[in-house]
């Protein structure tokens, strides 16, 4: 049985201090590692992202983490990895790492992702250089995810993504929107790989649940959809088990 | 409207949506929190002065407690 805390669309700005800090002995008692699933900080600046790593100081769990279009905006992406990585937190970007819990090997997938939109209602390899450009984005990031999954000899596979793979946790965005939010071949790729859940943000206006046409289960934790600072998902071999 | 809201620094917010009727704005959408939602008043007010603004986004609190999902 494995223990996730999830969380996205935190939008940490220089006035965030103090948000989740209450809520962080609930999620030490109740998890076993904690994702962030993009959109860490409000305007994309290192000073933002360190005051999250400084709200989670102390946590005694794991933390894993993605980037998303947010900390983008002021091309200070990888001072923000930086200051995350230096405060504990692993900021995974196409790459993959490997925890133990209970003896269990827990890994932990994860890249930000793309648009392009999904099936039957997608962008194209095709036309002018930019939109080639924004759709091959999408499909070396769908690679770059598969192989991540793919290097993943561990008992439970867990994929963090910023975008999303289905268009089932959007439901509830306005349709035109949706080939921004995300893109059917991160899907393909997490199916392909295989997997035992994937987390997401991105969409806040969108719905929790949804599922990969492989079967792998989708979970949109942007903070506006879940409704709360943290949500727990408790993975295991019988559903009734308490976490 | 939309582009001024999400670059921002006050905002920062992508996905508020931006009616204009008359001289009067509507805006909605989540805003995460009640700072965020009077910036959103303070911004549109810059760019529209003497339009009225409905500022009907939200900012809701988040629910105490840490709910958990059971997935066999």
């Amino acid at each position: 049985m494995i223990r996730v805390a999830a969380v996205g669309d935190v939008h940490f700005g220089e006035d965030s201090a103090g948000t989740l800090q209450p809520h962080l002995p609930e999620v030490a008692d109740c998890s076993d590692l904690l994702v962030l699933a993009g959109d860490l900080t409000r305007c994309g600046s290192a000073d933002e992202a360190a005051v999250l790593a400084k709200e989670l100081d102390g946590l005694p769990l794991p933390v894993f983490a993605v980037l998303g279009n947010h900390d983008y905006h002021h091309d200070e992406s990888e001072a923000i990895t930086g200051v995350l990585e230096q405060a504990g937190i692993r900021v995974l970007e196409g790459d993959a790492e490997v925890v133990t819990v209970g003896g269990k090997r827990v890994g932990v997938a994860g890249i930000k992702g793309f648009g392009g939109g999904f099936a039957g209602a997608c962008g194209s390899d095709f036309g002018e250089p930019e939109m080639k450009a924004f759709v091959r984005h999408t499909k070396a990031t769908a690679a770059r995810l598969e192989e991540a999954l793919t290097s993943l000899d561990t008992d439970v596979r867990i994929c963090v993504l910023h975008y999303s793979p289905v268009a089932e946790t959007l439901r509830g965005e306005r349709l035109e929107i949706y080939p921004f939010l995300g893109s059917y071949l991160l899907a393909e790729a997490v199916d392909r790989a295989g997997a035992d859940i994937v987390f997401h943000g991105h969409a806040h206006g969108g719905s929790e649940k949804g599922v990969t046409p492989g079967g792998v289960r989708v979970r949109n934790v942007a903070q506006p959809v879940i409704g709360a600072a943290f949500k727990a998902y408790c993975l295991g071999d019988d559903g009734h088990e308490e976490c | 409207m939309a582009e001024a809201l999400a670059t921002d620094p006050r905002v920062s917010l992508l996905g508020i949506d931006v009616t204009i009727r008359s001289n009067e704005v509507f805006l909605s959408g989540d805003v995460g929190t009640r700072q965020r939602k009077d910036a959103v008043a303070e911004v549109v007010g810059e760019m529209l002065p003497g339009y009225t603004i409905h500022n009907d986004t939200s900012a809701e609190e988040l629910t105490p407690g840490i709910e958990t999902e059971h997935l066999s």
